[in-house]
């Protein structure tokens, strides 16, 4: 497999200490993450909150909790005041006399729906304008880089508020694929998003097509696209993954800021940041309802951001943290 | 609230528009601690009230319309033709020295005015005379002046409507034969005029004309930084003519200090304080956490404190908060022009769903108010005509839990068999600030038991009522967050802007039902027509039985006002303009 001959070069010092039998590197990158124990409680945690969040209505069903929709006075005092953590709702209520516990779990769904969607779109686009950029440099390059310098500066928070704003009405914008809620959050994020990572792919890819190896590919008569996706692609895996695993974290935020602002999930629907929006006001009363959606924020985002420092040492260790 | 009157002058239509901005409510019990009943107090002493919002949008005492405006500069700094004492429900003689007297079958009315009132410095010698109070209604017209509700209740006065459309100067039905006599000539009778009321508001404040002329040139009229006072407190500074920035910076403070003009023998209003200081823009919580912890505060515009300082505040502190019926109603918009709304048994149903005591929950429970079942709200002369607490006896309005069976009912009569709503969603467009946010969330999930969905869009509240609800093109078929307050104590203003058909415009329209039905159309230009306040009762009484039997809006709460002050202050809640503070009648202890 010639396209991992760069990874595997990097890796041959340790092979060399160790002066054992030669191992792949995907078993050498499995070797040091798994000593890295931080990186390994987050992976367990995402994997947790992948399956819990799968599992939601499951979940509600066997604990015995309301719907995360359904709304009743009977949990308010005379007041309109939501009730604390009891046995019937162990984190409390809303406003609305919705059962908080299960409008968390509803909301972890939405995180990993943005968190996944909106980085599968925007990683996709940088990779392969990245790559062009790189790989024939010139115009293309100078139209790319450019695109992306402009992009860089567009103030995106205020690109989704007006997007929000002027497909509110009706079916949206562009027949319906653009409306207040999740749409316009995964389209700004994948509109913007896409360029941090097509700057690196593209630095990368400008080395890469020195080598000797794409020499070799291209003096056997093999076309731009089979060098690009077939040679070069491959050697791109290592960033791809720990990039990715870092815009994770930020593209939460980002769906939790939007929702917060009331452009992002759309009511009735459970968002951790339109939860804390609503907790807001009340916070002083009724701390549960901000407690519980921001825990589960902050450990999200943390355990995606751990994971992320722990794949990049393991799969760089020259460059990693510890280096 | 926000109080009732703070949003957006609504064009042409001349009553207030009560709306339920962020941080709203109402509140409470008609018990609590009035301090209505004695109006007595020391004199002497600096009050500050704490404002959360900007305060006034003007200084312009033709502009003033919300009962910011009010409370703060229309009953502190300016005598009006008519005023209110705090419980009154009728008008006071205040710049005149009785009501109006009416001749020639209701179409003239004669007035005749209190001789020695004088203007504050630089007009410290001149004396209020008749033609002042005839150009103050004039300028209303001036759309320099920008008045929310001239048209609706002037424009029947001989003239005025040349007036409007710049075609003449002067209004040829106002004349002052002398000093102190003041003769409105009308094209038809008017009850809101006869009985005094409609002059009971600050387009009645006299404005000299000689001075004022040169200020009510341009696109705006420069009236209110260079006016004259005749009230009792005048803005600190303002003594040579023009508004010093010491008392009134824009959105951040008004101070108040005596008029050494104002005569205290010829006015009922005892004002007590020697200062008034206004500061907007303070946090609710914050500010309501002074108010009742700190000394010689009052609550400003943002009455109601969030839940648990209201929850906090009455087991603890009641005797600071006052609470009483504010005279305002809180509806929900159901648009008759889109379909299936059209249909009177599709709307029918809607209202029996409605879960209205759940709607008051959202906004702090029985402390905001009463849950409504009709228009008219208590305290207003047709209430009882109306049906009074009972209501008119409509089954659809008869559990304030609301009820599922009738409502299904009431579906299958509009036409689908299974009780259920199977078209497709409905557009709502709600507040998304607290608590009225809350009120459309659920509302939203009531209407969801008959299977109607609806695509629920939250913005400024400012923005649902100027782009979203008040704009008939936008086809908004449900507006959660609607809410009106009185002009003053008659049913015509709370009822005639919201159902009479003959009010729908293309912008600022209030009639957000978008209801017209000719019979009851004409049943109302004839109810404005009435000057005897007892038919007046009836026939606006009946009007609202008939309106609510066709459930063009779903009606659910008669707000509360909640006021507080600190331990030391006695405040005093004026009804006319909605239980806010009386300023003119409050004292230290």
């Amino acid at each position: 497999m010639t396209s991992t001959i760069d990874l595997a070069r990097e890796s041959t010092a340790e092979v060399e200490v160790g002066g054992i039998e030669a191992r792949s590197p995907l078993e050498l990158f499995w070797r040091r993450l798994r000593e890295d124990r931080v990186a390994m409680v987050s992976l367990g945690f995402i994997v947790f909150l992948v399956l819990v969040a799968v599992c939601a209505p499951l979940i509600i069903k066997l604990v015995g909790a309301r719907p995360p929709n359904a709304q009743s006075t009977k949990y308010l005092d005379s007041f309109g005041t939501p009730t604390g953590p009891s046995s019937k709702n162990i984190m409390g209520v809303d406003q609305l006399g919705r059962d908080v516990f299960s409008r968390v779990l509803y909301g972890a769904r939405v995180s990993l729906e943005v968190a996944i969607v909106a980085t599968a779109i925007s990683v996709l686009i940088g990779v392969v304008l990245g790559m062009f950029a790189g790989f024939y440099r010139g115009a293309v390059d100078t139209v790319i880089s450019r695109a992306i310098d402009v992009l860089l500066a567009f103030p995106i928070l205020l690109l989704a508020l007006g997007l929000a704003a002027a497909c509110s009405l009706g079916n949206g914008c562009l027949h319906g694929l653009i409306k207040p809620g999740l749409g316009v959050v995964i389209f700004v994020i994948a509109f913007v998003n896409w360029t941090y990572i097509a700057r690196i792919i593209r630095g990368q890819v400008l080395s890469l097509r020195e080598k000797e190896f794409i020499e070799a590919a291209r003096s056997l008569g093999a076309s731009n696209s089979r060098i690009i996706f077939r040679e070069i692609l491959p050697n791109l895996v290592a960033p791809i993954i720990v990039y990715s695993t870092l815009i994770i974290p930020q593209n939460i935020l980002f769906e939790a800021a939007l929702s917060y602002l009331g452009v992002g999930v759309q009511p009735p629907n459970a968002s951790w940041g339109a939860m804390l929006a609503d907790a807001t006001p009340i916070f002083d009363s009724a701390w549960w309802y901000m407690v519980f959606p921001g825990a589960a924020l902050l450990l999200t985002v943390l355990a995606f951001n751990l994971l992320g420092d722990g794949l990049q040492d393991a799969l760089n260790p020259k460059s990693g943290r510890n280096a | 609230m926000q109080k009732l009157r703070r949003l957006l002058p609504l064009a042409a239509l001349g009553v207030l528009v009560l709306v339920v901005a962020a941080g709203c409510g109402g509140g409470g019990n008609k018990s609590s601690t009035s301090g209505g009943a004695s109006t007595t107090g020391k004199t002497g002493g600096t009050v500050t009230i704490l404002d959360s919002a900007g305060s006034v949008d003007s200084l312009d005492p033709g502009y003033w319309y919300y009962q910011t405006d009010y409370e703060e500069l229309g009953q502190t700094t300016q005598r009006w033709l008519y005023s209110w004492k705090p419980d009154g429900t009728t008008p006071t003689p205040d710049i005149a020295q009785g009501l109006p007297q009416v001749s020639d079958g209701g179409k003239t009315l004669t007035i005749k005015i209190k001789s020695g009132i004088k203007y504050s410095a630089p007009l410290a010698n001149r004396t209020v005379k008749a033609a002042d109070i005839k150009y103050a209604l004039e300028r209303c017209f001036l759309p320099q002046v920008g008045n929310g509700y001239a048209l609706a209740y002037y424009s029947d006065i001989t003239g005025a409507k040349d007036v409007a459309s710049g075609k003449a100067s002067e209004v040829s039905g106002i004349t002052a034969p002398d000093d102190t006599t003041l003769v409105i000539k009308l094209d038809k009778p008017v009850g809101v005029l006869a009985t005094g009321a409609a002059l009971g508001l600050p387009c009645t404040a006299p404005v000299p004309k000689d001075y004022a002329a040169k200020y009510d040139k341009g696109k705006t009229s420069t009236y209110g930084e260079h006016q004259v006072f005749t009230g009792p407190y005048m803005i600190e500074g303002a003594g040579s003519g023009t508004v010093p920035s010491s008392g009134y910076q824009p959105a951040k403070s008004i101070t108040l200090v005596r008029n050494p003009s104002w005569d205290k023998s010829t006015d009922f209003k005892p004002a007590y304080f020697d200062k008034i200081i206004i500061k907007n823009g303070s946090d609710v919580s914050v500010a309501a956490r002074q108010v009742l912890a700190g000394q010689s505060l009052m609550s400003g515009d943002s009455a109601v404190p969030p839940p648990a300082i209201l929850k906090e505040g009455l087991t603890t502190k009641k005797s600071q908060f006052q609470i009483s019926p504010s005279g305002g109603i809180r509806y929900i918009a159901l648009n008759t022009t889109v379909k299936p709304l059209d249909n009177a048994n599709f709307r029918k149903a809607i209202v029996a769903v409605t879960d209205r005591d759940a709607l008051r929950q959202t906004r702090g429970g029985t402390a905001v108010g009463s849950v409504a079942n009709h228009f008219i709200p208590p305290d207003m002369p047709g209430f009882n005509e109306a049906g009074g607490n009972a209501g008119p006896g409509f089954d659809f309005y008869q559990n304030p839990k609301g009820d599922l069976a009738l409502a299904q009912s009431y579906l299958k009569k509009a036409g689908y068999s299974t009780g259920k709503y199977t078209g497709p969603a409905l557009l709502m467009v709600a507040d998304n600030q607290s608590p009225a946010k809350e009120t459309a969330e659920a509302f939203q999930q009531q209407l969801a038991q008959i299977g109607i969905k609806v695509n629920l869009r939250e913005v400024p509240h400012a923005t649902m009522i100027g782009k979203f609800c008040g704009t008939p093109k936008q086809k908004v078929a449900i507006c959660p967050n609607l809410g009106w307050g009185k002009d003053f104590f008659d049913a015509q203003s709370m009822v005639d802007p919201i159902f009479n058909g003959k009010n729908i415009v293309q912008s600022g329209n209030v009639n957000t039902a978008q209801a017209t039905y000719p019979k009851f159309n004409a049943a109302m230009d004839k109810a404005e027509e009435l000057t005897d306040p007892t038919q007046r009762a009836q026939a606006w009484g009946q009007i609202d039985k008939d309106v609510t039997g066709q459930a063009y809006y779903v009606v659910w709460l008669w707000d509360n006002e909640v006021n507080y002050t600190s331990t030391n202050v006695k405040g005093v809640q004026n009804s006319f303009n909605g239980q806010a503070w009386d300023l003119t009648f409050s004292s230290l202890k």
